[in-house]
């Protein structure tokens, strides 16, 4: 931030460095919150603060782990997130095919349709889901142990409804650069319809399905406001959470955030090294084309890559020192604070009591 | 193996729009023949419905005999060469190759077998490994007919392979193109807008203008007897002279036209009558100066500027009466040499050697 | 053409087995998932409120009470649903001026990203951009909690400077819910604005800049303009997002004071009155999608042009 705050003032007008500046506190504003959260979750003190500074602890992540609630939420939303995945991606293929067929008069209806629930507040989506599926149920007097009033599958059709859409912007954003003609030549060289779309499109589409069930899945994690009507009694873990958050808030909730950002910081990091692989691949192809090469160099496997494993060695070792220091000596500090509210709370009462003497032997005084 | 192709009586029509209008061809087995047209006159269409990816709204599509309707792109003994050669990218070279063989079930260590023979067909062997971004334009090219041969087809179409190549690639593919087609014998249908590709490669050449073939014929015959004012005008560069048919024989025809009367061999079917509207055609390499009293069409000039190109100088005159340039192409000798602009010279050129035409659309430019 | 050939030519280009997956798949996810429950819901919303075993039964009447309930309330004809209508044109009125402010926040942002930043740099910042906001968007409201509550980060550092003797509620005064609420969707306004800005020729500006015109004009003249669809396709994200979050209220909103959807929310889970609770969500619906359509409409943006 500062090398470009100089590089800006080199170039001398106000404006950059203005610009400069607005950047820097825009995105201190992005990560502020969550940087301030997750050093609340290493404070041993009982409310998510960062001041005043207790004792370093790890302890609010064994809290939670040990936390049944959100364990069982996790699993649920694990597994609707898996089964948003197996619904939404085809869902959403199927969709963004059917957008290059249709006819040009119904193509803006067609995709007024299917591009809605982006646009439905998710309060709403889950709302229709729920009303939609307990009449469906009740039509086909299907008892309340049924599918029909299940929370999991009730859940995972709403939020596959929008979750569905996302999954087809990613589809139509890779078809656009689809050559027809490919699909035309596998046909003209004696394929069936499916082998060509098995063969020659799919995979094409490889890295739009991975990156629209990536998409899927987090887009399903996350979700609160569909979730929490259709889940019935069952729960997720953004539902355990809110009502965490809501009643009672502890520093578990901060060292939750710390374990997602972590992992997620992970997973750009591997998206990252993958795409400069590819990058890396494609120059090299385009050399061997103008003959400047001669062969491609043999690819290492991307866990062997030197930056993702330097990047993994960091958050271990970084993990391994946090749960080293916070765990020694935590017993001494706690005492310590303790002792020191101990003493802050004699010390308070000392002086009200002095104050109460104060004030009636005041009146003698006069 | 190889086929006759034969459309008879296809019109192809896209709402209002009319791509084809009527189309009656028969193209002989083992045959190199090509479409010739600018881009817009429907020889693309055409080609797609020999391959099947569309269905012609009248008329019958027919390979070796049989009548491909409802017969999907898949399903027809034709493999087609796409202008932009769509090669997979995601596949190697020789699953590209061997991709028909691919679908058809056939195993790997065949197809591999297969794939190698074919490289070597197209010169370029121990390649199959590499990705199709691994190549140049050239071999692309190569690799993308290497992998419709593979196929077998008894037809194979080719819309217009050529054009993403620059000038001396082309050059050198005609010739391969050519030497590959006799090789394997079978019936070969180019789709061009580019003449010089045409007349180069082709046992046979369909001229089309705007969804309707407006001659068939060798090379020669449309160069040297157009029958229509486009075939000639689109077919190598020619003279035109407008005019109105004054006296019209057997085998030739006066036309008056603002550089006097000129005679000319009528063109086949015109049948041109005295008062018609005509057009004589006269090719560059036909006018002359030197022996012009001998000919019986000779036309006042001025000789406007020259340009040098080699073997032949082309020359740019002003003809008396005439609207647009004259161009004369001479061998460059001593002759040529003392041609200067600013001359005044009679130009003569032999009546059998120029065409009349109906008046009618030209090619543009 | 009629709708046979459409279908035997559609047959034609994908073949059984492929037609069958298109046309079941888009077939289930508009019919079931999209078209069908929303149906449904609005039907509900017309309906008397009587318990689940009589839904179905003649007593389960067409009627508008609940929609009247909305503008009139419980009490007699003449007096209003004062608190109904207060928290639904407040959440309304506050989703626009979070709209606002976000996009005036985030055009800056990625126009410095479209055309000044370049190569690593510029992938640094869409990266830094994206993963703030692959946290959970509960804990996203969780950590303004922190900052903003009573002895959170901001009031114990204002207290620590002085400038404060005693905490200030910033949940109380709403200041926490609208700094969550613009900080909750601002990806969804950054990166509509900077794919329009990117397709933007350079050339374009620099021939402005070189014509004399002003840093403003540039703007006013060249780029905004240009950017329209995507400033128009955030904006519309941004406000349906924002008046429909449920999360952030929840978490970051003032005792005394409620968002519309938790109206919705409690009708549903606290009240038990699933029809009303689908009247409001389609008073709800209704009114965001005619607020974005107007806003379209002055910007003369399609909706094709949305969520690209």
């Amino acid at each position: 931030m500062t090398a470009l705050l100089q590089a800006a003032a080199a170039r001398a007008p106000a404006a950059r460095i203005g610009m400069a500046l607005f950047v820097a506190l825009f995105f201190a504003w992005l990560f502020g919150p969550l940087v301030l959260m997750g050093i609340t979750a290493f404070n041993s003190s009982a409310f998510p603060r960062v001041s005043p500074w207790e004792c370093f602890s790890v302890e609010w992540f064994e809290a939670l782990a040990g936390d049944k609630a959100l364990m069982e939420g996790l699993r649920n939303s694990v597994v609707i997130g898996l089964g948003v995945v197996a619904l939404a991606v085809p869902t959403g293929l199927a969709g963004a095919l059917m957008l290059m067929q249709v006819g040009e008069r119904a193509r803006p209806w067609y995709y007024s349709v299917v591009i809605s629930p982006i646009l439905i507040p998710g309060v709403v989506l889950g709302i229709s889901t729920l009303v939609f599926w307990d009449r469906i149920g009740a039509m086909f007097g299907a008892g309340h142990k049924t599918f029909f009033y299940d929370g999991v599958f009730l859940t995972v059709i709403g939020q596959a409804t929008f979750i569905s859409a996302y999954c087809m912007l990613v589809f139509i954003s890779r078809l656009q650069r689809f050559n027809p003609a490919l699909h035309e030549a596998a046909l003209d060289l004696g394929a069936t319809q499916l082998q060509a779309f098995r063969k020659v499109l799919l995979p094409f589409l490889k890295p739009a399905i991975a990156s629209a069930a990536v998409l899927a899945f987090l887009a399903s994690f996350e979700n609160y406001n569909t979730t929490v009507f259709t889940i019935a009694s069952e729960s997720t873990l953004t539902t355990v959470l809110a009502g965490k958050v809501r009643y009672g808030i502890n520093p578990s909730v901060s060292a939750l955030a710390v374990v997602i950002a972590a992992v997620t910081l992970l997973f750009a990091a591997v998206l990252e090294v993958a795409r400069r692989r590819r990058q890396r691949a494609a120059a090299e192809s385009e050399k061997i084309a103008r003959g400047l090469l001669r062969s491609r160099t043999r690819k290492k496997p991307l866990l062997l890559e030197p930056a993702l494993l330097m990047i993994v060695t960091v958050f271990v070792a970084g993990a391994g020192t946090a749960w080293f220091a916070g765990s020694i000596g935590l017993e001494e500090c706690k005492a310590a604070v303790l002792e020191e509210k101990r003493r802050d709370a004699e010390e308070r009462v000392r002086t009200f009591q002095q104050r109460q003497m104060f004030r009636r032997a005041a009146p003698q005084a006069n | 193996m190889t086929s006759e192709v034969a459309l008879e009586n296809v019109w192809i029509r896209f709402g209002d729009f009319v791509a084809a209008r009527d189309i009656n061809i028969t193209i002989r087995a083992g045959e190199f023949f090509s479409f010739l047209g600018p881009s817009g006159c429907g020889k693309t269409t055409l080609l797609r419905a020999v391959s099947g990816f569309l269905e012609p709204s009248e008329g019958r599509v027919l390979i070796g005999g049989a009548d491909m309707a409802g017969i999907g792109p898949n399903k027809r003994p034709t493999a087609l060469i796409f202008q932009n050669l769509a090669l997979f990218p995601l596949m190697s070279v020789w699953e590209n190759i061997t991709f028909a063989l691919e679908v058809r079930g056939v195993g790997a260590a065949r197809r591999r077998k297969r794939a190698d023979e074919l490289l070597e067909l197209i010169a370029l062997p121990g390649q199959g490994d590499k990705t199709v971004g691994e190549l140049s334009g050239g071999q692309r090219q190569r690799v993308a007919i290497a992998r419709a041969l593979a196929a077998e087809p008894e037809v194979l179409l080719l819309d217009e392979p050529l054009s993403a190549l620059d000038l001396k690639l082309r050059q050198r593919m005609r010739t391969e193109l050519r030497d590959i087609q006799r090789r394997v014998g079978i019936t070969f249908i180019y789709i061009t807008h580019d003449q010089g590709e045409a007349l180069t490669m082709s046992d046979n050449i369909a001229v089309m203008r705007e969804g309707v073939i407006e001659q068939v014929g060798d090379g020669n015959t449309l160069y040297d007897r157009p029958n229509t004012a486009f075939v000639a005008s689109f077919v190598g560069e020619n003279n035109l002279f407008r005019g109105t048919v004054g006296a019209a024989e057997r085998g030739a025809v006066t036309v008056e036209t603002a550089a006097g009367a000129l005679r000319a061999r009528p063109a086949t079917g015109a049948a041109l009558a005295a008062g018609d509207d005509a057009f004589v055609f006269i090719r560059p390499e036909s006018l002359r100066f030197d022996d012009a009293m001998e000919m019986e069409n000779r036309i006042g000039a001025h000789i406007q500027r020259r340009e040098f190109e080699g073997s032949f100088w082309q020359v740019f005159l002003d003809a008396d009466g005439a609207e647009q340039p004259l161009k004369l192409s001479m061998v460059n000798d001593d002759a040529a040499a003392a041609r200067r602009p600013g001359q005044r010279v009679t130009l003569g050129f032999a009546a059998e050697l120029a065409v009349a035409t109906r008046a009618g659309p030209l090619a543009a430019g | 053409m009629t709708p046979l050939r459409h279908l035997r030519e559609f047959h034609r280009r994908n073949g059984a087995g492929l037609s069958l997956f298109l046309i079941g798949a888009t077939g289930f996810w508009i019919l079931f998932m999209i078209v069908l429950p929303q149906l449904f819901m609005a039907d509900f919303s017309f309906r008397a409120n009587v318990p689940p075993p009589k839904w179905g039964t003649p007593e389960h009447y067409y009627t508008l009470e609940h929609y009247r309930y909305m503008i009139y309330g419980g009490g007699g004809e003449g007096s209003f649903n004062v608190i109904d209508l207060r928290v639904f044109f407040k959440t309304i009125g506050a989703a626009m001026l979070v709209t606002l402010f976000d996009a005036a926040l985030c055009y800056p942002i990625a126009w410095h990203l479209a055309q000044a930043a370049r190569g690593g740099w510029a992938r640094l910042m869409v990266l830094a951009l994206v993963v703030p906001f692959w946290v959970n968007e509960i804990l996203r409201a969780f950590a303004f909690h922190i900052l903003f509550g009573a002895s959170g980060v901001l009031n114990s550092a204002l207290m620590a400077a002085g400038v404060l003797d005693e905490p200030y509620d910033f949940v109380r005064e709403n200041i926490a819910l609208y700094a969550g609420l613009g900080y909750a969707f601002i990806l969804l306004m950054i990166f509509p604005i900077y794919n329009a800005m990117e397709s933007l020729d350079k050339n374009q500006v620099e021939a402005a800049r070189d014509l004399g015109a002003s840093r403003w004009r540039i703007h006013r003249r060249v780029v905004m303009p240009h950017a329209k669809p995507g400033i128009t396709s955030g904006c519309t994200m941004v406000f349906m997002l924002t008046a429909g979050a449920l999360a952030a209220p929840q978490i970051l909103g003032g005792p005394g004071s409620l968002w519309f959807t938790q109206i919705i929310y409690q009708a549903f889970n606290q009240a038990g009155n699933w029809a009303r609770g689908s009247a409001y969500a389609i008073i709800l619906l209704v009114s965001c999608i005619v607020l974005v359509l107007a806003l379209m409409k002055a910007f003369k943006v399609r909706l094709g042009e949305i969520a690209r």
